[in-house]
């Protein structure tokens, strides 16, 4: 790559997502050649048949938030973007971009003073020029920019097999020596997987992830970007999974089969023998299967990987290309992120779940509030949250942009994974100093919360919206779809009907939940209020064809995104709150208040 | 003795009668457009629009579909009903009485005559000016008595298929009247599927006139074959199973009509006992309606189908889907107890579709194969 270029602009604001980048429902087309015409589809719709190679794109903050799809970067690497200048990106999205090959640049003031179609000079390392003004910019770590010079990470590592690179062997620590001194969770937890005994943000840690799953979404470029490696085994095919919970019930005709069959190809190809074909959502089973446990790490090919974080998991979501990467190598690099400490007191009111909690930290810190970050939740309300209650809460830290969401490990984890507490209490954060700011919330004071069309991060508090009619409630994903879930939703609506005209649709999370919900009668609640029980999968969490809507509509959810588009047409309304505020909210017709009705 | 559309009606075959249907009925099927025509409603309180196909709505379209039928209902204070399954077999369930005057917009308004009322099937227009006008005339068809003999061991979908292969065009347009000794599930079976001869509709009655004969004793594994588009459909072949052994399925489906209540899950569920669903073969279990699915949780059978690995979805009817749960790509087969097999008809075209009953659909979740 030359260190001085120059091109066209394309200008961009603030949060671009990477559902507006590449809509979910063109994420699953099979190839890039065919899926990159459809860039920007919904925000620039002249994108895909306009950008010329060359092109480079300038943007406000969090470039890329959202989805881990490696999509979001190839199809603009795809369409010839080599280089993209924003104030700031989304971590996920920093990786894959790299990784295919784009150079990421951050600068704060070019935004200003151009505009679409003005011509940008690149001096890498040095500034970048437009319009007469001149922006110094940083520097580009080194094996970032030979990743992109080779023309991505798939080259990159292709390189690296051909010349004979084998897998290493992971260090980790005695677990005397883990969790000692004062630290973050998260430098705890990587420290003891890479072996080491000191670490600071920036540093970057070479890992042996414990476990890694990939889902159906992205079995078919997992597949083919093994091969364009040339991969002849993977590392450790038994620490690896495959899910097939986004497109299995299949639904999407084109597109979903070959997910199917690309998954089962992976395993007979590269001997990876677990495989959960239609059992539920992949991070509820992660920690429901016990892949994922307290201490370790994991990575997933899906941004809400962060949701194990509740069990004292570092856990965090990479691309596709990296997957393959790591799952050849063993190994996987992580920058040391600087932490943010959430201290909870108080008792959480009837009626506040653990979701309002993190919907009320998300509306405060916003979407690019945690961005490379980790969260670390402390305190007697976290300590009081049982595990899927602490799995919400970090399944959606990424939405803050998080690079994980962690709570300690204690009793509760201990009880649910059947482990000696002695084995993982080392999981503690560190003193108030070593984090980068301290945030205190008195839990009691927590009203309900939800997001607002049409962002995550656009959370009000429930008196602010009481009333607003809704069309279709959906309970359900791995965010809050697990039994406890089911559990809160059925006191409210035991012996009740749904509003005349809501639709409501119910989605357990995994196959056990399901079971485990029939029999204590959920189900059965559920189905003569008036809803819809569909198989254990993600479904309309992530805009697959279970339940989607049409203009105007508006939609209450207990998922984790409502970015515009995703659960139906771009003029979609989505909410997303508690399962509380869910079921409340279908009997009354209304977003409505649990705090104000009788549960059993 | 008269036939008994004669005698329902009063009136001879070849008469001109004119008829006040107790219900007419809309669904999200092909007789949602209907609502586009429809300027007036003569009689409100006996027309029902029944959202009982996309469910949940599996695209945008679906949802404006939703929208608009809804509007509809409410714009004419018609009644709106949802999330409780199969329009036909909730209405047999909750609604309809023998004597009953029940037109529709779909292709199955026949199995009403299993429980003694008159099931008509009309086009979108007709059902356009039924609507508007409150009455329907039509001309008193011809009857053709099938009289099944003996008892029935195996699946009612075989027998109903042995019955449409032995009329052949023979029924077209006449009255399909069925003579025999089955249980109310069964007949409901037959009665929805025999339409698929182009009859006006059918009905059950002790007539001791037949004009056709079938011996349920000889009623074999059958199989509806796949045809190129909706409408040839009903010339689909109808082939005794043996014709296919062996043919390679990726998919099945077990619901609709003839596959979906409570005793065909019964079957199914039993079927699955010491067996496993193949390894690349996908299963969906459509229970028929809200009460199909709450009888089968209270037996133990949807935690059967969950252990087996099969899909369970939403209750409706999933016959006719272009974009939901249990689609299959191109190139792909699918054997499915719903009662279409036109190509795209359950996904994209090129695929293939073959209708045959529970125990060949768990038969082939198996073994992969017919």
């Amino acid at each position: 790559m030359e260190k001085v270029f120059s091109g066209r602009i394309w200008k961009f604001g603030n949060d671009i997502d990477t559902d507006t980048i590449i809509p979910g429902k063109r994420g699953t087309i099979p190839t890039i050649e065919e899926m990159k015409k459809y860039a920007f589809e919904l925000l620039k719709p002249e994108f895909g048949s306009t950008v010329r190679p060359g092109d480079i794109l300038v943007a406000g903050t969090n470039f890329g938030c959202g989805s881990s799809r490696e999509q979001a970067a190839t199809v603009l690497s795809g369409n010839g973007v080599r280089c993209i200048i924003a104030k700031s990106f989304a971590r996920i999205f920093f990786r894959n971009a790299f990784n295919s090959g784009i150079l990421l640049i951050t600068c704060d003031g070019i935004q200003d003073v151009c505009e679409g179609g003005d011509i940008v000079t690149v001096e890498v390392g040095k500034s970048v020029s437009v319009n007469g003004h001149t922006f110094p910019i940083g520097g580009c770590p080194d094996n970032l920019f030979q990743i992109v010079s080779n023309g991505g990470l798939i080259e990159d590592t292709k390189l690296r097999l051909a010349s004979g690179v084998q897998p290493t062997q992971a260090a980790k620590l005695p677990l005397e020596q883990r969790g000692k001194g004062n630290y973050t969770m998260a430098e705890k937890l990587l420290m003891a997987n890479a072996g080491v005994r000191d670490c600071k943000p920036g540093d970057i840690l070479i890992t042996h992830p414990d476990f890694f799953m990939i889902h159906d979404i992205y079995t078919p470029y997992v597949l083919d970007t093994l091969h364009k490696m040339g991969a002849k085994k993977l590392a450790d095919p038994d620490k690896v999974c495959i899910v097939y919970d986004h497109c299995m019930p299949t639904a999407v005709a084109k597109n979903d089969t070959s997910h199917y069959n690309a998954g089962l190809a992976i395993g007979e190809e590269y001997g990876v023998t677990k495989h959960h074909i239609g059992e539920g959502i992949c991070h509820s089973l992660m920690h429901e299967m016990r892949y994922a446990k307290p201490g370790e790490v994991a990575t997933a090919t899906d941004s809400h990987t962060t949701t194990y974080g509740g069990a004292g998991n570092f856990c965090s979501g990479i691309g596709t290309a990296e997957m393959c990467a790591a799952l050849i190598t063993g190994e996987l690099w992580f920058k040391v992120p600087e932490a943010i400490k959430v201290v909870l007191n108080g008792h959480l009111p009837d009626g506040v779940m653990s979701k309002d909690v993190i919907l009320k930290l998300l509306g405060d810190i916003k979407a690019d509030g945690g961005q490379y970050k980790s969260i670390e939740f402390v305190g007697p309300a976290a300590r009081e949250m049982d595990m899927m209650a602490r799995f919400t809460v970090a399944n959606m830290a990424l939405e803050a942009g998080a690079k994980c969401g962690l709570f300690e490990a204690d009793e509760k984890t201990a009880a649910y994974y059947d482990m000696p507490l002695e084995e993982i209490a080392w999981v503690k954060a560190g003193d108030d100093n070593r984090y980068e700011k301290v945030l205190t919330y008195n839990v009691e004071e927590l009203e309900p919360q939800l997001s607002c069309p049409q962002g995550v991060d656009n959370v009000h508090p429930i008196s602010e919206v009481l009333g607003t009619k809704i069309d279709e409630v959906f309970l359900g994903s791995c965010t809050n779809g697990n039994l406890d879930d089911l559990a809160v939703a059925a006191s409210y609506m035991k012996g009740k009907k749904i509003a005349p005209d809501m639709r409501f649709i119910v989605t357990p999370a995994t196959n056990k939940v399901y079971k485990e919900a029939i029999k204590l009668g959920y189900i059965q609640t559920f189905v003569e209020a008036g809803a819809v029980v569909t198989h254990p999968c993600c479904g309309l969490c992530c805009g697959m064809p279970f339940g989607l809507m049409a203009d105007d509509d508006r939609l209450l959810s207990t998922a984790n995104r409502n970015f515009i588009g995703r659960q139906g047409t771009k003029k979609t309304l989505s909410y997303l709150c508690s399962p509380a505020v869910a079921a409340v909210s279908a009997i009354a017709g209304v977003i409505t208040d649990p705090r104000t009705c009788p549960h059993e | 003795m008269a036939a008994m559309i004669e005698s329902m009606l009063g009136a001879p075959a070849g008469s001109i009668v004119t008829v006040r249907p107790d219900y007419t009925v809309i669904t999200d099927g092909p007789s949602n457009r209907v609502t586009e025509l429809v300027k007036s409603v003569a009689a409100p309180e006996k027309v029902v629009v029944i959202f009982d196909h996309d469910v949940p709505t599996g695209s945008p379209e679906a949802a404006f579909t939703w929208k608009r039928i809804h509007t509809f209902a409410h714009t004419y204070s018609c009644k709106f009903v949802q999330n409780v399954g199969i329009g036909y077999n909730w209405m047999m369930n909750e609604v309809v009485k023998p004597g009953d005057i029940v037109i529709g917009g779909g292709r199955h308004a026949s199995i009403y005559g299993s429980v003694g009322a008159l099931g008509l099937n009309v086009t979108v227009p007709e059902l356009a000016r039924v609507i508007e006008g409150g009455y329907y005339s039509f001309i008193v068809p011809q009857t053709i008595v099938v009289e099944l003999k003996g008892e029935l061991e195996g699946s009612a979908m075989d027998a109903a298929m042995t019955i449409m292969k032995k009329l052949g065009s023979s029924a077209k347009g006449k009255v399909i009247e069925l003579v025999g000794s089955l249980s109310e599930h069964d007949k409901a079976v037959i009665c929805g599927m025999v339409c698929g001869t182009g009859a006006f509709t059918a009905l059950w009655s002790e007539s001791k006139a037949a004009d056709v004969t079938v011996d349920l004793s000889e009623v074999v594994p059958m199989v509806k074959m796949p045809c190129d588009d909706r409408e040839a459909q009903e010339q689909a072949a109808i082939l005794p199973r043996s014709a296919v052994r062996g043919v390679n399925v990726n998919a099945g489906q077990i619901g609709g009509i003839a596959g979906g209540t409570i005793a065909d899950l019964r079957k199914a569920a039993a079927l699955m006992e010491g067996r496993k669903l193949a390894c690349g073969f996908r299963l969906s279990i459509v229970p028929a309606t809200s009460k199909d699915y709450l009888m089968a949780l209270n037996e133990g059978l949807i935690e059967k189908f969950i252990d087996f690995n099969a899909q369970i979805g939403a209750v409706g009817d999933r016959s006719v889907t272009w974009q939901g749960p249990g689609v299959i790509d191109k190139g792909e087969k699918l054997i499915t107890t719903g009662l279409y097999t036109f190509d795209g008809c359950m996904g994209v075209k090129t695929s293939m579709v073959y209708s045959a009953s529970v125990e060949s659909v768990m038969e082939a979740a198996t073994t992969k194969a017919i």
